[in-house]
């Protein structure tokens, strides 16, 4: 009796010695900020000290009513749902295919495919982000291939012109060709834009034709400006491409490691028995990775929660706060401008309240499909 | 005969076309994956003056002095032990917190487990980042922002939920038999966890290790609120630096990036494997 006591007493101890680490950080890192902007989210707190600084108290629920109040809450939220969206219908499909094209051996080095489209993943996503931001630019190198296609296409419009014209004689008839051909642009150089145009032509008189051709093209060949980062129904498409150009490789490994463990002799016995490459994946492969479809699509949900770094890269939430996501949205209310505290509070509990719907979806799925994808 | 023959066409010819096919959509995003890197890298010998004059074709005149410049710019020389320190201690905490949980959890047990395990395997569907303002809250109000212990402390916290539930479940599979003997033997629960345990549960201890690593070397969000002193930043936050009115000063940004994006990718060559498989036993549940 005595030994067993001993024996209890000395579990006890080495089990919270050994729980205790864990559960006192956890509860530190995790536990309390949702405490704390349960309390803040409901209070007039706007920052200084939080003990005996200026008094503050309750202010009931109107932080909350002030968040889904705003349009800008529900832009984000609308963001979150296309990252999701492209997720869903664009990573999960395109990392099935992969991940199909490389188990039924369809090419050759799977192991060459499967590491280099896993490369994006292992890059920082503020070096992503940046990296993307700079190809997307106006200086980027999209602008300058479209640039040079503009300009190449001008050139040998302005050179027809010159030829149909009888090469270098200016007449009134060429001037106001090149001007149908520079369109709006000319009205943004010259007030009166045919003789203007004109003396500046024959300014040109000696010098080598190649030269006029060449400032011609500077003069009237508009630049591309990439229209989708500034026109805001479209500034997300970016983003969301760079999502998708960082994120398929992991479904890619998700779909595959799970298609390895379906057993190979099943797929071997169908193929005997007459059944085709697509019924094989209709009816063997696809139903055995329906819990890893249901998980990849949580996953989808979850990272849109944390895709905040890369947008903060890439556009910080703009133009004019049309790229914000929650977490963004979030972090401007708490950052940017005038401080609302509370406000930012109500909507990280609502960003973890999406976490807890999450987490409920999970045991369901769990339920339906057995848990057995571990 | 003519039937059978035809049929074997149609496979072979059905064959044929879903190889290419399959070529065609691999080589095309194996291009699109690669090229924007290359195309970084490339430009990152090139001086401002001559990336805007040509961004496509390889370097005239490849200089390293975007990477001398960038180095002193974005005080790597500072942030580099820092970002090491903070991946290395992060996760030596992560891993090691975690099979001591695990091990309790798993074969000591208490009244106590069930719930405080649940609630760590909540936690793995928990986005830090939406605490990202309590958690900047909370670090002013324990006066700890600003400190390199914060960062640690947060970090091991948010790898925490993920580490438990792996450990603990690795752990399980350690038979009872080997434990109990070690007891009836005389040993205590930690010299049990130095001996037995934790040679057993190396393979899961790569695994988290794996999947911290990259994670914490490439974290910004919460670093970002949790310290403003450079002496105390990672790598990402100062290659961010070179957004903002440093990111017309091309040679340079691509520099930094290069510089952010180099270790990751040694990483990644030398342990490919342990990465991909570490991954795909991660993200099941997370």
């Amino acid at each position: 009796m005595q030994t067993r006591n001993r024996i209890r007493v000395e579990e006890g101890r080495a089990y919270w010695a050994m729980v205790l680490p864990a559960f006192l950080i956890y509860l530190l890192v995790m536990a309390f900020p949702i405490v704390l902007s349960i309390v803040l989210s409901v209070s007039n707190y706007d920052g200084g000290k939080m003990f005996g600084g200026d008094a503050w108290g309750f202010a009931g629920l109107r932080s909350y009513a002030r968040v889904f109040t705003d349009p800008h809450f529900w832009n984000a939220l609308k963001n979150n749902a296309y990252i999701v969206m492209i997720s869903v219908f664009g990573q999960l499909p395109l990392g099935f295919v992969f991940a199909y094209i490389i188990y039924r051996k369809l090419v050759k080095w799977p192991g060459f495919w499967q590491g280099v489209l896993y490369v994006p993943n292992i890059i920082s996503v503020i070096v992503v982000g940046l990296l993307w931001q700079t190809i997307f630019s106006p200086n980027g190198p999209i602008a300058e291939v479209m640039n040079s296609m503009a300009r190449a296409g001008f050139q040998s419009k302005l050179e027809l012109l010159f030829t149909a014209h009888g090469g270098f004689t200016i007449t009134d008839d060429l001037v106001q060709n090149i001007l149908n051909l520079a369109g709006p642009a000319a009205s943004e150089w010259f007030t009166n834009p045919l003789p203007e145009l004109k003396e500046l032509i024959l300014s040109y008189e000696g010098a080598p034709h190649a030269e006029l051709l060449g400032d011609l093209c500077n003069l009237f060949v508009p630049k591309w400006s990439p229209e989708f980062l500034t026109k805001p129904n479209l500034a997300m498409l970016p983003i969301l491409f760079v999502i998708l150009w960082m994120y398929t490789g992991m479904y890619l490994i998700l779909f595959l490691a799970n298609m390895q463990k379906i057993d190979v002799q099943i797929i071997e016995a169908a193929r005997i028995d007459g059944a085709s490459e697509w019924q094989v994946m209709r009816f063997i492969i696809l139903p055995s990775l329906s819990g890893t479809i249901v998980n990849s699509a949580i996953l989808a949900i979850s990272g849109s929660l944390s895709s905040f770094s890369l947008i903060f890269a890439m556009t910080g939430g703009g133009p004019s706060r049309v790229t914000e996501i929650l977490s963004i949205y979030m972090f401007n209310n708490a950052f940017l401008g005038r401080p609302n505290l509370p406000l930012a509070n109500a909507i990280s509990l609502i960003m973890v309240a999406v976490s807890f719907l999450l987490i409920g979806l999970t045991k369901a799925v769990e339920k339906r499909y057995g848990g057995k994808e571990d | 005969m003519g039937e059978e023959l035809r049929t074997t066409l149609v496979d072979r010819l059905g064959a044929i076309a879903a190889k290419a096919v399959a070529y065609t959509l691999m080589i095309l995003f194996t291009v699109m994956t690669l090229y924007p890197i290359f195309w970084l890298v490339m430009n990152s010998f090139k001086s401002t003056k001559e990336f805007q004059v040509s961004q496509l074709s390889m370097p005239v005149e490849p200089t390293l002095s975007n990477y001398v410049e960038a180095w002193k710019m974005g005080d790597f020389a500072l942030l580099f032990p820092n970002s090491i320190l903070y991946t290395v201690g992060a996760t030596l905490g992560i891993v090691l917190v975690s099979l001591l949980a695990g091990f309790a959890f798993a074969k000591i047990g208490s009244r106590a487990t069930k719930p405080i395990y649940n609630s760590f395997v909540i936690g793995i569907l928990i986005t830090a980042q939406s605490l990202m303002i309590p958690l900047f809250l909370e670090v002013n109000l324990l006066g700890i922002y600003n400190t390199r212990i914060a960062v640690l402390l947060v970090y091991i916290g948010t790898g925490l939920p993920l580490g438990v539930y792996l450990a603990t479940e690795y752990i399980r599979s350690i038979p009872n038999a080997l434990i109990e003997s070690a007891r009836i033997d005389g040993a205590g629960f930690f010299r049990i966890f130095w001996k037995i345990v934790l040679p057993m549960a190396m393979p899961v201890a790569v695994t988290l290790s794996i999947l911290n690593i990259s994670n914490i070397w490439n974290e910004f969000a919460l670093i970002n609120i949790l310290v403003s002193r450079t002496e105390l930043k990672s790598l990402p936050l100062g290659i961010y630096k070179f957004s903002g009115s440093l990111s017309t000063d091309y040679g340079k940004q691509f520099a930094a990036l290069t510089i952010g994006m180099i270790p990751m990718l040694l990483f990644y060559i030398i342990f490919r494997r342990q990465i991909t498989k570490g991954v795909a036993a991660g993200a099941v549940k997370g």
